[in-house]
Protein backbone atom coordinates (compact mmCIF):
# COMPACT_ATOMS: atom_id res chain seq x y z
CA UNK A 1 0.00 0.00 0.00
CA UNK A 2 2.95 2.29 -0.64
CA UNK A 3 1.04 4.47 -3.06
CA UNK A 4 -1.53 5.69 -0.54
CA UNK A 5 -0.52 9.20 0.43
CA UNK A 6 -1.39 10.52 3.86
CA UNK A 7 -0.89 14.12 5.02
CA UNK A 8 1.93 13.24 7.45
CA UNK A 9 3.86 10.83 5.28
CA UNK A 10 7.37 11.38 4.04
CA UNK A 11 9.24 9.43 1.39
CA UNK A 12 10.20 5.79 1.61
CA UNK A 13 12.81 5.69 4.38
CA UNK A 14 15.53 4.10 2.27
CA UNK A 15 15.11 6.74 -0.45
CA UNK A 16 14.63 9.92 1.56
CA UNK A 17 18.26 11.08 1.79
CA UNK A 18 18.90 10.29 -1.88
CA UNK A 19 15.75 12.14 -2.89
CA UNK A 20 16.99 15.29 -1.15
CA UNK A 21 20.19 15.00 -3.20
CA UNK A 22 18.08 14.21 -6.29
CA UNK A 23 16.14 17.41 -5.71
CA UNK A 24 19.37 19.41 -5.48
CA UNK A 25 20.78 17.62 -8.55
CA UNK A 26 23.67 16.27 -6.47
CA UNK A 27 23.40 12.65 -7.60
CA UNK A 28 25.47 10.83 -10.20
CA UNK A 29 23.92 9.92 -13.56
CA UNK A 30 23.39 6.24 -12.69
CA UNK A 31 21.94 7.05 -9.29
CA UNK A 32 19.67 9.66 -10.81
CA UNK A 33 18.29 7.19 -13.33
CA UNK A 34 17.60 4.64 -10.59
CA UNK A 35 15.79 7.27 -8.50
CA UNK A 36 13.78 8.43 -11.50
CA UNK A 37 12.71 4.83 -12.04
CA UNK A 38 11.61 4.55 -8.40
CA UNK A 39 9.74 7.86 -8.59
CA UNK A 40 7.83 6.66 -11.63
CA UNK A 41 6.25 3.94 -9.47
CA UNK A 42 6.13 5.53 -6.02
CA UNK A 43 3.51 8.22 -5.49
CA UNK A 44 4.69 8.82 -1.94
CA UNK A 45 8.25 9.65 -2.98
CA UNK A 46 6.98 11.70 -5.88
CA UNK A 47 4.91 13.78 -3.48
CA UNK A 48 7.97 14.17 -1.26
CA UNK A 49 10.03 15.59 -4.13
CA UNK A 50 7.10 17.81 -5.20
CA UNK A 51 6.84 19.17 -1.65
CA UNK A 52 10.56 19.95 -1.63
CA UNK A 53 10.19 21.74 -4.94
CA UNK A 54 7.29 23.78 -3.60
CA UNK A 55 8.64 24.66 -0.15
CA UNK A 56 12.43 24.92 -0.38
CA UNK A 57 12.75 27.62 -3.07
CA UNK A 58 10.58 29.86 -0.92
CA UNK A 59 12.65 29.53 2.22
CA UNK A 60 14.13 32.82 3.41
CA UNK A 61 13.93 34.73 0.11
CA UNK A 62 16.60 37.25 -0.89
CA UNK A 63 15.70 40.91 -0.55
CA UNK A 64 15.37 42.80 -3.80
CA UNK A 65 17.82 45.68 -3.62
CA UNK A 66 18.22 48.56 -6.07
CA UNK A 67 21.46 49.18 -7.97
CA UNK A 68 22.02 52.28 -5.82
CA UNK A 69 22.38 50.02 -2.78
CA UNK A 70 25.16 48.04 -4.46
CA UNK A 71 26.93 51.17 -5.69
CA UNK A 72 26.86 52.54 -2.18
CA UNK A 73 27.96 49.18 -0.77
CA UNK A 74 30.96 49.10 -3.10
CA UNK A 75 31.96 52.70 -2.33
CA UNK A 76 31.71 52.09 1.42
CA UNK A 77 33.73 48.87 1.26
CA UNK A 78 36.48 50.48 -0.79
CA UNK A 79 36.57 53.44 1.63
CA UNK A 80 36.86 51.03 4.57
CA UNK A 81 39.64 49.14 2.79
CA UNK A 82 41.51 52.41 2.16
CA UNK A 83 41.10 53.38 5.81
CA UNK A 84 42.41 49.99 6.92
CA UNK A 85 45.39 50.28 4.57
CA UNK A 86 46.12 53.82 5.76
CA UNK A 87 46.13 52.64 9.38
CA UNK A 88 48.47 49.77 8.58
CA UNK A 89 50.81 52.01 6.59
CA UNK A 90 50.58 54.65 9.29
CA UNK A 91 51.89 52.22 11.86
CA UNK A 92 54.63 51.09 9.51
CA UNK A 93 55.59 54.69 8.77
CA UNK A 94 55.74 55.44 12.49
CA UNK A 95 57.80 52.39 13.24
CA UNK A 96 60.13 52.63 10.23
CA UNK A 97 62.35 55.53 11.40
CA UNK A 98 62.60 53.90 14.80
CA UNK A 99 63.90 50.66 13.37
CA UNK A 100 67.44 52.08 13.44
CA UNK A 101 67.56 52.78 17.16
CA UNK A 102 64.49 51.01 18.63
CA UNK A 103 66.12 47.61 19.14
CA UNK A 104 69.37 48.91 20.73
CA UNK A 105 67.34 51.25 22.95
CA UNK A 106 65.12 48.45 24.24
CA UNK A 107 68.17 46.24 24.71
CA UNK A 108 69.98 48.88 26.78
CA UNK A 109 66.92 49.44 28.98
CA UNK A 110 66.52 45.69 29.54
CA UNK A 111 70.20 45.29 30.52
CA UNK A 112 69.98 48.28 32.87
CA UNK A 113 66.91 46.87 34.61
CA UNK A 114 68.61 43.48 34.97
CA UNK A 115 71.78 45.06 36.40
CA UNK A 116 69.81 47.12 38.95
CA UNK A 117 67.92 44.02 40.00
CA UNK A 118 71.21 42.18 40.60
CA UNK A 119 72.79 45.06 42.53
CA UNK A 120 69.95 45.47 44.98
CA UNK A 121 70.35 43.41 48.21
CA UNK A 122 68.08 40.40 48.34
CA UNK A 123 66.68 41.31 51.74
CA UNK A 124 64.95 44.35 50.31
CA UNK A 125 62.64 42.19 48.28
CA UNK A 126 61.44 39.87 51.03
CA UNK A 127 57.73 40.01 51.38
CA UNK A 128 56.34 41.54 54.53
CA UNK A 129 52.80 40.52 53.73
CA UNK A 130 53.17 37.09 55.29
CA UNK A 131 54.05 38.51 58.73
CA UNK A 132 50.63 40.02 59.19
CA UNK A 133 48.46 37.15 60.24
CA UNK A 134 44.70 37.43 60.20
CA UNK A 135 44.39 35.57 63.49
CA UNK A 136 46.46 38.07 65.44
CA UNK A 137 44.28 40.68 67.19
CA UNK A 138 44.38 44.21 65.73
CA UNK A 139 45.61 45.80 68.94
CA UNK A 140 48.59 43.47 68.95
CA UNK A 141 49.42 44.19 65.33
CA UNK A 142 50.05 47.84 66.19
CA UNK A 143 53.22 47.01 68.05
CA UNK A 144 55.78 45.02 66.11
CA UNK A 145 57.65 44.11 69.33
CA UNK A 146 54.51 42.55 70.70
CA UNK A 147 54.09 40.69 67.46
CA UNK A 148 57.56 39.17 67.78
CA UNK A 149 56.77 38.36 71.38
CA UNK A 150 53.61 36.54 70.43
CA UNK A 151 55.49 34.65 67.78
CA UNK A 152 58.13 33.48 70.23
CA UNK A 153 55.34 32.60 72.63
CA UNK A 154 53.87 30.34 70.03
CA UNK A 155 57.24 28.64 69.64
CA UNK A 156 57.53 28.29 73.39
CA UNK A 157 54.07 26.82 73.56
CA UNK A 158 55.02 24.36 70.90
CA UNK A 159 58.21 23.46 72.77
CA UNK A 160 56.38 22.92 76.02
CA UNK A 161 53.88 20.72 74.25
CA UNK A 162 56.72 18.63 72.84
CA UNK A 163 58.38 18.41 76.24
CA UNK A 164 55.13 17.30 77.78
CA UNK A 165 54.76 14.63 75.15
CA UNK A 166 58.36 13.49 75.64
CA UNK A 167 57.93 13.54 79.42
CA UNK A 168 54.72 11.57 79.27
CA UNK A 169 56.17 8.63 77.35
CA UNK A 170 58.97 7.68 79.85
CA UNK A 171 56.53 8.22 82.68
CA UNK A 172 54.25 5.60 81.17
CA UNK A 173 57.17 3.23 80.73
CA UNK A 174 58.32 3.63 84.34
CA UNK A 175 54.83 3.07 85.65
CA UNK A 176 54.61 -0.13 83.62
CA UNK A 177 57.95 -1.39 85.12
CA UNK A 178 56.76 -0.55 88.62
CA UNK A 179 53.55 -2.44 88.06
CA UNK A 180 55.49 -5.49 86.86
CA UNK A 181 57.73 -5.36 89.93
CA UNK A 182 54.84 -5.13 92.32
CA UNK A 183 53.15 -8.05 90.57
CA UNK A 184 56.29 -10.16 90.97
CA UNK A 185 56.56 -9.21 94.67
CA UNK A 186 53.00 -10.24 95.27
CA UNK A 187 53.65 -13.57 93.55
CA UNK B 1 45.10 44.13 -23.40
CA UNK B 2 43.35 42.14 -20.66
CA UNK B 3 41.13 44.16 -18.36
CA UNK B 4 41.35 43.58 -14.60
CA UNK B 5 37.70 42.49 -14.76
CA UNK B 6 38.72 39.55 -16.93
CA UNK B 7 41.37 38.30 -14.55
CA UNK B 8 40.66 35.16 -12.57
CA UNK B 9 40.38 35.18 -8.78
CA UNK B 10 43.77 33.54 -8.32
CA UNK B 11 45.49 36.10 -10.56
CA UNK B 12 43.86 38.98 -8.70
CA UNK B 13 44.87 37.47 -5.36
CA UNK B 14 48.45 37.05 -6.60
CA UNK B 15 48.56 40.71 -7.65
CA UNK B 16 47.24 41.77 -4.23
CA UNK B 17 49.87 39.61 -2.56
CA UNK B 18 52.51 41.41 -4.63
CA UNK B 19 51.37 44.70 -3.12
CA UNK B 20 48.94 45.85 -5.80
CA UNK B 21 46.04 46.13 -3.39
CA UNK B 22 43.77 48.05 -5.77
CA UNK B 23 43.07 44.76 -7.58
CA UNK B 24 41.15 43.66 -4.51
CA UNK B 25 38.39 46.05 -5.57
CA UNK B 26 37.66 43.74 -8.50
CA UNK B 27 37.14 40.90 -6.03
CA UNK B 28 34.86 43.14 -3.95
CA UNK B 29 32.78 43.95 -7.03
CA UNK B 30 32.68 40.26 -7.98
CA UNK B 31 31.65 38.86 -4.59
CA UNK B 32 29.79 41.64 -2.81
CA UNK B 33 26.31 40.37 -3.67
CA UNK B 34 27.12 36.79 -2.71
CA UNK B 35 28.75 37.88 0.53
CA UNK B 36 25.86 40.14 1.41
CA UNK B 37 23.26 37.45 0.68
CA UNK B 38 25.07 34.82 2.74
CA UNK B 39 25.20 37.25 5.66
CA UNK B 40 21.56 38.15 5.07
CA UNK B 41 20.52 34.48 5.16
CA UNK B 42 22.13 34.17 8.56
CA UNK B 43 21.01 37.46 10.07
CA UNK B 44 17.83 38.45 8.20
CA UNK B 45 18.84 42.06 8.73
CA UNK B 46 20.01 44.27 5.88
CA UNK B 47 22.29 46.57 7.90
CA UNK B 48 23.88 43.73 9.85
CA UNK B 49 24.38 41.74 6.66
CA UNK B 50 26.06 44.73 5.07
CA UNK B 51 28.37 45.28 8.05
CA UNK B 52 29.30 41.61 8.36
CA UNK B 53 29.95 41.11 4.66
CA UNK B 54 32.04 44.30 4.48
CA UNK B 55 33.95 43.15 7.53
CA UNK B 56 34.61 39.87 5.71
CA UNK B 57 36.20 41.81 2.84
CA UNK B 58 38.37 43.77 5.27
CA UNK B 59 39.55 40.58 6.94
CA UNK B 60 40.18 38.85 3.65
CA UNK B 61 42.25 41.81 2.47
CA UNK B 62 44.18 42.03 5.74
CA UNK B 63 45.00 38.32 5.49
CA UNK B 64 45.47 38.07 1.74
CA UNK B 65 49.15 37.15 2.13
CA UNK B 66 48.10 34.12 4.20
CA UNK B 67 45.92 32.77 1.41
CA UNK B 68 47.96 29.86 0.11
CA UNK B 69 45.86 28.92 -2.91
CA UNK B 70 45.16 25.40 -1.70
CA UNK B 71 41.45 26.16 -1.98
CA UNK B 72 39.73 28.56 -4.35
CA UNK B 73 39.50 32.17 -3.27
CA UNK B 74 35.75 32.10 -3.00
CA UNK B 75 35.56 29.06 -0.68
CA UNK B 76 38.22 30.71 1.51
CA UNK B 77 36.28 33.97 1.44
CA UNK B 78 32.87 32.34 2.05
CA UNK B 79 34.39 30.62 5.06
CA UNK B 80 35.33 34.03 6.46
CA UNK B 81 31.77 35.31 5.85
CA UNK B 82 30.15 32.25 7.47
CA UNK B 83 32.48 32.39 10.46
CA UNK B 84 31.69 36.06 11.01
CA UNK B 85 27.95 35.34 10.78
CA UNK B 86 28.12 32.44 13.23
CA UNK B 87 30.24 34.50 15.58
CA UNK B 88 27.76 37.37 15.32
CA UNK B 89 24.85 35.01 16.10
CA UNK B 90 26.75 33.61 19.09
CA UNK B 91 27.48 37.09 20.46
CA UNK B 92 24.07 38.59 19.78
CA UNK B 93 21.76 35.68 20.52
CA UNK B 94 18.74 34.89 18.43
CA UNK B 95 17.75 37.97 16.47
CA UNK B 96 16.71 36.09 13.36
CA UNK B 97 13.21 35.30 14.61
CA UNK B 98 12.29 38.89 15.45
CA UNK B 99 13.48 40.18 12.10
CA UNK B 100 11.44 37.59 10.27
CA UNK B 101 8.30 38.51 12.16
CA UNK B 102 8.83 42.12 11.26
CA UNK B 103 9.61 41.28 7.68
CA UNK B 104 6.46 39.15 7.32
CA UNK B 105 4.34 42.18 8.18
CA UNK B 106 5.84 44.29 5.40
CA UNK B 107 3.95 44.13 2.09
CA UNK B 108 5.90 41.89 -0.27
CA UNK B 109 8.67 41.61 2.26
CA UNK B 110 8.26 37.91 2.89
CA UNK B 111 6.90 35.37 0.47
CA UNK B 112 4.60 32.81 2.05
CA UNK B 113 5.18 29.09 1.98
CA UNK B 114 1.59 28.22 1.09
CA UNK B 115 -0.90 29.69 -1.35
CA UNK B 116 -2.43 32.95 -0.10
CA UNK B 117 -4.59 33.82 -3.03
CA UNK B 118 -7.97 33.25 -1.38
CA UNK B 119 -9.35 33.71 2.15
CA UNK B 120 -7.80 35.58 5.07
CA UNK B 121 -7.61 32.36 7.12
CA UNK B 122 -5.39 30.90 4.43
CA UNK B 123 -3.14 33.90 4.80
CA UNK B 124 -2.97 33.21 8.50
CA UNK B 125 -2.05 29.60 7.80
CA UNK B 126 0.61 30.75 5.34
CA UNK B 127 1.99 33.16 7.91
CA UNK B 128 2.11 30.38 10.48
CA UNK B 129 3.87 28.06 8.02
CA UNK B 130 6.46 30.71 7.27
CA UNK B 131 7.04 31.43 10.93
CA UNK B 132 7.35 27.76 11.74
CA UNK B 133 9.78 27.07 8.91
CA UNK B 134 11.96 29.99 9.87
CA UNK B 135 11.85 29.07 13.54
CA UNK B 136 13.02 25.57 12.58
CA UNK B 137 15.78 27.04 10.47
CA UNK B 138 16.80 29.29 13.32
CA UNK B 139 16.85 26.51 15.92
CA UNK B 140 18.93 24.17 13.76
CA UNK B 141 22.49 23.32 14.78
CA UNK B 142 24.91 25.75 13.11
CA UNK B 143 26.44 23.14 10.83
CA UNK B 144 23.08 21.95 9.50
CA UNK B 145 21.93 25.51 8.99
CA UNK B 146 25.16 26.49 7.23
CA UNK B 147 24.97 23.49 4.90
CA UNK B 148 21.32 24.18 4.14
CA UNK B 149 21.73 27.93 3.57
CA UNK B 150 24.78 27.51 1.35
CA UNK B 151 23.06 24.83 -0.76
CA UNK B 152 19.49 26.02 -0.80
CA UNK B 153 20.00 29.78 -0.79
CA UNK B 154 23.37 30.22 -2.45
CA UNK B 155 23.25 27.18 -4.71
CA UNK B 156 26.77 26.11 -3.76
CA UNK B 157 27.61 22.55 -4.81
CA UNK B 158 28.07 20.09 -1.95
CA UNK B 159 31.76 19.74 -2.85
CA UNK B 160 32.31 23.48 -2.29
CA UNK B 161 30.24 23.53 0.90
CA UNK B 162 32.52 20.78 2.19
CA UNK B 163 35.52 23.03 1.49
CA UNK B 164 33.90 26.05 3.14
CA UNK B 165 32.97 24.00 6.19
CA UNK B 166 36.25 22.05 6.12
CA UNK B 167 34.50 18.72 6.26
CA UNK B 168 33.71 15.82 3.93
CA UNK B 169 31.05 15.78 1.24
CA UNK B 170 29.38 12.85 3.00
CA UNK B 171 29.03 14.89 6.16
CA UNK B 172 27.52 17.80 4.22
CA UNK B 173 25.00 15.41 2.63
CA UNK B 174 23.98 14.24 6.10
CA UNK B 175 23.65 17.85 7.37
CA UNK B 176 21.59 18.77 4.32
CA UNK B 177 19.28 15.80 4.65
CA UNK B 178 18.75 16.47 8.35
CA UNK B 179 18.03 20.13 7.71
CA UNK B 180 15.51 19.35 4.97
CA UNK B 181 13.90 16.62 7.07
CA UNK B 182 13.56 19.03 10.01
CA UNK B 183 12.03 21.71 7.78
CA UNK B 184 9.64 19.30 6.16
CA UNK B 185 8.67 17.94 9.56
CA UNK B 186 7.89 21.44 10.81
CA UNK B 187 5.71 22.05 7.74
CA UNK B 188 4.11 18.66 7.57
CA UNK B 189 0.65 20.08 8.36
CA UNK B 190 0.95 22.67 5.63
CA UNK B 191 2.51 20.84 2.67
Amino acid sequence: MENRVGPLEGACKSYEEDLVLYYYAETGTGERAALAQHLAHCLRCRKFVDDLGRVLPQMAPKPELPQAFWDNYFRETVAKLDEQSAQQHGWRRWLQPMNGWLVPAFGTVAIAVFAIALMLPKGNFTSTGETASVNIPAEVLVDSNQLEFFKSLEILESLSTLEEQDGAKPARKTSQIENQRSARALA
Amino acid sequence: MESSQDLGDEELVALCQQGQGHYFEVLVRRYMEKAFHIAYDFTRNKETAKDLSQDAFLRAYANITRFDGRSSFYTWFYRIVVNLCLDHARRNGRVFWESLDKKADEPGGQRQLVDTRSQPDQEAIAGEATRRANATLESMPNKQRTAFLLRNQQGLPIADIAKVMKTTEGTVRVYLHRAVAALRQSLVEFV
